[in-house]
């Protein structure tokens, strides 16, 4: 349908173009292009033969029809739109020699005959070239006017814009790649991992003084998944946040610091390849401007780290960006992206049943550990008031079944409790203090679930604080599906006492419920005179991060660790990176 | 055979605009603007040209122009007229403008015709 013409293509004229060219001459639209008018604010050529008039149809007089064509040979204007008005076909049936006819409002020349476009080579150079001196124009009026309207030569561009074409790189484009490049350790071949061999981003961290705390928390976090991609992605340029803040040069104490540029520092380090320990001290530095009151060189609580640390990354983009969030979303800051969940309360009143709910924010969950047996009497009160609650109790008061389990720590946190009588809550519809249930469970997953077991515990009645030793069995996989809003309020309305709460959709239904485990955080000695340790679980070997020395251990040896901090992330964001690996060991989970 | 081509001017075509019809009530003919009295008004002032780029500007952004090209390539490129495709095209284009777009541009007509309202 089309031919060559010295290397452009133009389709076939039809057979009415054809014949008026023949008795028209060589430049049959010459007197057309005077016609030309290209009207602001789009820099768009229409057909016009005085500047302002208004082209109405000859026939019906319409002036609003989507399309108006003029006549080439007798400037009859007709409108155009099938199937009901075509008096621009009609013309042409009738009158012989007329067919062709240009758009009034796009300077396009359209045969009325075989009712398509055709194509003159001279006018439409003609138009372009018009529409390029109109809109390039310094003439005062016409520029501004299109200032005002903002869109001026984006037109042209926009008739300019360059096709989309897929890239790849020529050979010199590939030799800058790999000269700036370091290759991936190829993880997915099983048999290349020997015992000696570390996998990627395994590197040790000096210990500045007492700051066990700190680096045990780090190497979790240099392996959260989520935490590791948007870090090794660049997405926080260090060079280019400061560049953007202006760093302070006269070295002031108020220099600005950026918790987030730090990390990036510390992730290019540690994935470098590099093996010999690296020393995060100015990650230290600057998380001592953020949290003040525990920059010294004493001990600190590694999940009070955890939590501070996250809030200094948090805080530096919410003070940039100022933008207002909903909480819990995670759009705010990549701390909240990852950690941020969001944890259901509801209280209900014992006497009429209302329920008031409330929804918080939350980056961890911390789990008390079971009281010992026999001794608490909250368990048993529980007990009796969820007769309904089925659950394989064998952490009874009665009985000493043994093992805490991170499961029943969960089951426990969102078990109904009942709030003592010196908590009595206000209740709207009664207007009066009432004895109440108080009800937790998770309404939104968050991308990895930190639990925090409360190992420590500080009594300022007694003026002591004690460590709670005792050990927690915590699975590889979980399941969090129980602990959710939705199987909560399930299982609660089958106890007909009190009235379905008429859940909302949880958000959490987007996202899957299964988690791994890929980072525990254990605490070994006495209260002040501890020591922190990560295991860190990467393609399904467990290394242990002591400080600088880095060790590959066997699983027994992490199922027997003190848990105090376990990172879970969703299944789907964990890649078991060797699945020909996973098929030689024994599946490990349970 | 070749001859100094000139368009040759149809007066009753491409000039003023029509007298308005006549109407009994003279309070009715100010009150209610026919579609025509206001389109003429549009494009006399030059304000349909600019809400014209205004619609394309907002049509390009929300990709519905992306849409309407991706629509037209399926019908192919043999044996298709403009025709074609704006038979074909127009009910798909015109049924996915978002309402925000309609209701924006309405807004902007109201506006016009008050601040020129005699």
């Amino acid at each position: 349908m089309s031919s060559k013409i010295s290397g452009r293509v133009s389709p076939q004229p039809c057979p009415h173009l054809l014949d008026f060219c023949y008795r028209n001459g060589s430049n049959p639209f010459r007197a057309l292009q005077d016609c030309i008018r290209v009207k602001p604010p789009g820099g768009r050529a229409a057909i016009r033969r005085e500047p302002f008039e208004v082209p109405r149809c000859g026939t019906c007089d319409e002036s609003s029809r989507p399309r108006l064509y003029a006549c080439v040979a007798c400037a009859a204007v007709f409108c155009h739109a099938p199937p009901l008005h075509s008096h621009a076909s009609a013309h042409a049936l009738s009158v012989p020699g007329h067919e062709i006819a240009v758009d009034v409002d796009r300077a396009e020349l359209f045969c009325c005959a075989c009712r398509d476009q055709v194509y003159d080579r001279d006018f439409d150079a003609a138009v372009v070239a018009q529409t390029i001196t109109s809109t390039t124009s310094t003439s005062g009026s016409t520029v501004t006017q299109c200032k005002a309207t903002g869109s001026q030569p984006d037109n042209l561009r926009k008739r300019r814009r360059v096709d989309y074409s897929l890239w790849a790189p020529n050979s010199r484009e590939n030799a800058i790649i790999e000269n700036h490049s370091i290759p991936l350790h190829d993880a997915t071949n099983g048999s290349l991992i020997s015992s000696t061999e570390l996998p990627w981003g395994l590197r040790g961290l000096n210990n500045l003084g007492n700051t066990c705390f700190m680096n045990s928390v780090l190497q979790a976090l240099l392996h959260t998944p989520p935490l590791r991609n948007y870090f090794l992605s660049d997405r926080h340029n260090r060079y280019y946040c400061q560049q953007k803040n202006g760093s302070t040069l006269n070295g002031s104490k108020n220099s600005r610091f950026c918790l987030s540029c730090d990390m990036d520092a510390m992730f290019s380090a540690v994935f470098s390849g590099d093996r010999t320990p690296y020393s995060p001290a100015k990650f230290l530095h600057s998380w001592w401007q953020h949290a003040a009151n525990l920059a010294s060189y004493e001990q600190q609580d590694a999940h009070e780290f955890f939590i501070s640390m996250l809030d200094g990354i948090h805080e530096k983009v919410a003070k940039e960006k100022r933008k207002t969030h909903s909480p819990g979303t995670g759009d705010c800051c990549i701390a909240h992206r990852v950690f941020s969940g969001i944890l259901r309360s509801d209280v209900m009143c014992m006497a009429c049943g209302f329920t008031s709910t409330t929804y918080d924010p939350c980056l961890d969950i911390s789990l008390d550990l079971e009281p010992n047996q026999g001794v608490s009497g909250k368990s048993s009160l529980a007990k009796s008031n969820n007769s309904c609650n089925v659950e394989a109790d064998c952490m009874g008061s009665s009985q000493n079944c043994g093992i805490s389990t991170l499961k029943g720590c969960l089951e426990r946190f969102t078990r109904a409790e009942k709030l003592g009588s010196d908590q009595k809550f206000f209740c709207q519809k009664c207007q009066v203090r009432q004895e109440s249930l108080k009800q937790m469970s998770i309404r939104k997953l968050p991308l990895v679930s930190c639990f925090h077991i409360k190992r420590f515990e500080h009594s300022s009645i007694r003026r002591m604080s004690r460590k709670v030793d005792r050990y927690l069995q915590f699975p590889f996989s979980l399941d969090m599906a129980p602990y959710l809003s939705s199987s909560i309020l399930r299982s609660r309305f089958g106890n007909r006492i009190f009235p379905f709460g008429g859940d909302e959709q949880d958000a959490c239904n987007e996202v899957s419920s299964e988690f791994e485990l890929f980072a525990v955080v254990t605490h070994t000695g006495k209260l002040d005179a501890g020591h922190y340790v990560t295991y860190l679980r990467l393609s399904n070997h467990w290394y242990k991060c002591d400080d600088a020395w880095i060790t590959r251990v066997n699983e027994s040896i992490v199922l027997a660790a003190q848990g105090y901090m376990m990172f879970y992330v969703q299944k789907m964001l964990y890649y078991k990176a060797s699945e020909k690996q996973a098929a030689s060991w024994c599946d490990v989970r349970k | 055979m070749s001859h100094s081509h000139k368009l040759v001017i149809k007066r009753s075509s491409m000039s003023r605009p029509p007298p308005p019809p006549p109407t009994t009530n003279k309070d009715q003919q100010h009150q209610n603007p026919s579609l025509q009295e206001i389109n003429i008004k549009l494009i006399q002032s030059g304000e349909k040209e600019r809400l014209k780029e205004l619609l394309r500007e907002r049509l390009l952004e929300c990709g519905w122009i992306d849409e309407m090209k991706a629509l037209c390539r399926k019908k192919g490129r043999n044996n298709v007229t403009v025709d074609d495709l704006v038979h074909v095209i127009s009910p798909k284009g015109r049924a996915s403008v978002p309402n925000s777009m309609k209701a924006e541009l309405l807004q902007r007509i109201r506006a016009f015709l008050a601040s020129t309202a005699d």
